[in-house]
């Protein structure tokens, strides 16, 4: 090597963070299970001598059985809470459990402030075939998976290469765009013309940025401590309430930020370890905390804004939790076993009262809430629901049919000018995009939230 | 260790475990450098271990496991990019000061995967396997599937163009704390 390959070998070293997590054995295994296509030879893809074309392990005589093992994984994981066994979600486009030897840093990035880019391409929509609510393709782009938001008659989400996006509704396109880095799982937060990322997560130091919410321009940007370090299982940290301060998942605390200003205002005290999700009530009147780890989620009610808590539960069966999205009669989040994973909306946050909705996903795929049109959606391999915010009572469902014995994969909906929006992805054609949908009546969201 | 509904299904292959609780940050880290974020690189980095899974012992005896992963997680991620939608972007980088080294670090990061973002996939590629991941020339090549001389050619290019990559040169004079 000459000196600038070494520096360049340096800059690589110095710079690349520390993964927020490891990958476990578990994980692989269970990618091995429910994608046995995995585990099959691609002549290109082996190294120095060639191995055998099917390993000792994987024989056509054990092909069905693990095939057989990816159904009892997934039917396990729709059972309910009460068969929850041990987390390690992980999905490919979320942040998720942690791993068992994870790491103690979330690393990130924070784009520099960009001008967006103009309009991307077009594409004309693709029917899907048996797609539930006659769902089309409307776009092409790869996106993480739950970060699809609506806000002010646009989509955002964050791009699977890198970015931020900013979608028209109408056409699937991206109209904006800027480099972001995700170093924890958050969807996009909107408050007035601002769209707030997290753009660090690391240690003791939080970074959240501002992107303007029509060019995505950075705007601001705002250290806010987290007191005790970062939880390394961060999945929804960053909330916004009704007034439109913003809540942060801050180490043992939740730090309470004016996006105005920027400044951070309140500092909140969870004595129940660290924060790794957080909600705020429509009427501002609680915040929901989780804490916890892979193995164990605790769910903290405080009462707003006198900071009392109100109520403190656990997952009846243990296993991760977050993501959570609060409605008028309680709060909603996630769970899963392997790598399936589903939700449960629990009435007044009280988790021994936490039923699952939706069938949830698998494979390493996400299943998140999402509160959009007045109704919470949820998504997945198997359904897509729409259920009341008060009650958690299901609505509507449309399965999702296999695409040639493959799982689809809807993404929960969001709601823009009285279209609902999914992210879909299916690995049997290899198509990947913003699907439109038209949801039943039902799911118009004439119920009081 | 956790247990998962229907895995107990699979013989974990001797040593597998100890190859990924040691080797998984190190292959994480390329798979970031790869791909610009974590959650593609966890993809990566399992989609590369399951596969390597059903012919471990083979790979053993070999004493090429760590190679045949990375082999996997370069044709993957060239596999990828092939397939997604990967438009350029416009961007534009307004200078600025920060005041919290936490700023300049994260900044430090992004120039890394913006240079990084300038390259061909495979020039990409290469310049993780031989300056991040310390391979030779030719186990570069045995990874890539490709010659020494496609190496060479492939480093320079990639060499020549983060040259102008805005940023990378305050990284690589240390001027910016890691």
């Amino acid at each position: 090597m000459n000196t600038e390959e070494r520096k360049l070998a340096d800059v690589l070293h110095r710079i690349t963070p520390e993964p927020p997590r490891r990958v476990t054995v578990e994980q692989v295994a269970y990618r091995l299970v429910s994608e046995p296509k995995l585990g099959q030879t691609r002549g290109r893809e082996s190294a120095g001598p060639r191995p055998r074309r099917r390993g000792p392990l994987f024989s056509r005589a054990l092909a069905p059985v693990l095939a057989a093992a990816a159904v009892v994984v997934i039917a396990g994981a729709s059972a309910g809470i009460a068969v929850l066994a041990n987390s390690h979600h992980n999905p490919p486009a979320a942040a998720g459990g942690p791993a068992s030897s994870a790491s103690s840093s979330a690393s990130a990035s924070f784009s520099p402030t960009q001008t967006a880019s103009s309009a991307q391409q077009t594409t004309p929509a693709t029917g899907l075939a048996g797609a539930p609510w006659g769902a089309e393709l409307i776009g092409h782009q790869a996106l993480v998976q739950g970060s699809l938001i609506s806000a002010d008659g646009s989509l955002y989400a964050i791009g699977n290469t890198s970015t931020l996006d900013r979608i028209n509704p109408a056409t699937g396109a991206v109209v904006a765009s800027v480099a972001y880095n995700m170093p924890v799982w958050n969807p996009p937060v909107v408050v007035g013309n601002t769209v707030w990322m997290v753009s660090s997560y690391n240690g003791g130091n939080i970074v959240l940025q501002g992107y303007d919410a029509r060019t995505l321009a950075r705007t601001s940007s705002l250290l806010v401590p987290a007191i005790g370090g970062v939880s390394i299982g961060g999945q929804g940290v960053l909330t916004s309430g009704p007034d439109g301060d913003l809540y942060v998942a801050a180490g043992e605390t939740v730090a309470v930020v004016n996006p105005a200003v920027p400044q951070e205002i309140h500092r909140i005290q969870v004595l129940a370890g660290k924060t790794s999700s957080v909600a705020v009530s429509p009427d501002g009147s609680k915040l929901y905390v989780g804490t916890g780890s892979s193995t164990s989620f605790r769910l903290v009610v405080f009462n707003l804004p006198s900071d009392t808590i109100a109520n403190e539960s656990t997952l009846p069966s243990g296993g991760a939790g977050g993501n959570l999205v609060a409605t008028s009669g309680g709060v909603w989040g996630t769970t899963g076993s392997g790598h399936s994973e589903w939700v449960w909306f629990a009435p007044n946050g009280n988790l021994a009262r936490a039923v699952q909705v939706g069938r949830g996903a698998g494979g390493g795929l996400s299943s998140f809430p999402s509160y959009s049109g007045g109704v919470v959606w949820v998504g997945g391999t198997g359904d897509v629901v729409c259920a009341s915010p008060a009650t958690g009572q299901v609505l509507a469902t449309a399965d999702i049919p296999a695409d040639h014995g493959v799982a689809q994969y809807f993404a929960s909906p969001v709601v823009s000018g009285g279209q609902a929006y999914s992210y879909y992805q299916t690995d049997a054609s290899q198509q990947t995009g913003l699907a439109r949908m038209t949801p039943p009546a039902a799911c118009t969201g004439n119920v009081s939230s | 260790m956790d247990t998962l509904t229907g895995v107990e299904h699979l013989a974990e292959p001797d040593g597998f475990r100890d190859f990924v609780e040691a080797r998984s940050s190190a292959l994480l880290r390329s798979g970031w450098l790869l791909t610009g974020d974590w959650p593609s690189a966890e993809d990566l980095v399992q989609t590369a271990l399951a596969a390597a899974w059903p012919r471990w012992s083979s790979l053993r005896r070999q004493d090429a496991p760590e190679l045949y992963v990375r082999k996997i997680m370069v044709n993957t991620f060239l596999r990828w990019r092939q397939r997604r939608w990967n438009g350029e972007i416009a961007t534009g980088r307004l200078p600025e000061t920060h005041a919290y080294d936490v700023f300049a670090q994260v900044d430090a990061r992004q120039s890394l995967l913006a240079a990084l973002d300038r390259l061909p996939a495979r020039q990409r590629a290469v310049v993780v396997l031989r300056y991040f991941a310390d391979q030779t020339e030719t186990q570069t090549a045995e990874t890539m599937g490709c010659s020494v001389g496609a190496v060479k050619s492939h480093a320079s290019k990639a060499l020549a163009r983060l040259r102008d990559a805005p940023g990378l040169a305050e990284l690589m004079t240390g001027e910016v704390a890691s």
